[in-house]
């Protein structure tokens, strides 16, 4: 059987591979997907140690739903805003956003 | 209990970062879309192989099937026609490689050689017992999610229709 270090192993390596999208890319889409990537990364966190857990496994995959909800809202509020922005400046690099600069 | 073969986990685990590491790469959005849908559904498959077939199921209907198609249509919504579109990376992304190392680094030595109270033939929920979990003791916090999606959908309607008005 798996050790349970191998998931969580995963779970990081794929949200520090997120993270170094969200950082280094300059396209606000690609930006939004990794931000999904990170947060697949913690679901499949949450899956391990609830699949591990002493106590049921139940508990883990229910804050998975809600993670998934929590992302829906996310991508399609993150995705109007773009469409929003692209139809304003047609611009779609996220240093070139300097409208809400102060 | 039906136990999975030992490599499944470590190929699955293997295309799954050359996944997520494709989609970082790749140039073209369209290719780098592609490979998220396929890390995704890598990721349902690890879902599988912890036992969590209901999450599996939700993975597949919701990211590579909502999410995925969401993320395609914005892509071809919204073609660059202005800018310096050839550079993909802007110009402090060299400073985000050894951050993001370092958080790596000391993720994995606190998640991946912690040491745990780990059961390894724990009782597996079916969907009778996440359900029953998410409409009993999670009620609230289920309707109160419910709020956020209405309130998202509103959002976006309101947020990408704005410029029809005018």
């Amino acid at each position: 059987m798996t050790p349970l270090q191998h998931y969580l192993l995963l779970a990081a390596a794929l949200f520090c591979i997120g993270a170094w999208g969200v950082l280094a890319r300059r396209n606000i889409i690609l930006v939004i997907m990794c931000i999904e990537l990170m947060l697949n990364a913690v679901n499949v966190a949450l899956v391990a140690f609830s699949n591990y857990s002493l106590w049921g496994t139940e508990r883990g995959q229910v804050f998975v739903f809600f993670v998934f909800a929590i992302a829906a809202a996310e991508v399609s509020v993150g995705l109007a805003i773009t469409i929003a922005l692209y139809r304003l400046r047609e611009r779609m690099s996220v240093d070139e956003m300097k409208e809400m600069k102060g | 209990m039906n136990e999975f073969h030992p490599l499944a986990f470590y190929l699955i685990g293997g295309a799954v970062i050359a996944c997520a590491l494709g989609v970082v790469i790749f140039k073209n959005l369209i290719y780098s879309a592609i490979a998220m849908i396929c890390c995704f559904s890598g990721i349902s498959g690890i879902y599988v192989l912890l036992h969590a077939e209901l999450l599996a199921a939700a993975q597949l209907l919701i990211y590579v099937g909502a999410i995925s198609i969401l993320i395609l249509f914005a892509i071809m919504l919204t073609r660059h026609r202005s800018g310096n579109i050839d550079i993909f990376f802007h110009r402090q992304s060299w400073a985000a490689i050894p951050l993001v190392l370092l958080v790596f680094v000391a993720l994995a030595i606190t998640l991946g050689w912690g040491r745990y109270q780990a059961s390894a033939d724990s009782l597996h929920a079916g969907t009778r017992q996440v359900a029953d979990v998410l409409f009993n003791q999670y009620a609230f916090p289920f309707e109160v999610v419910s709020l956020v999606l209405l309130a998202a959908m509103i959002g976006a309607v309101i947020l990408a229709a704005k410029e029809r008005k005018r």
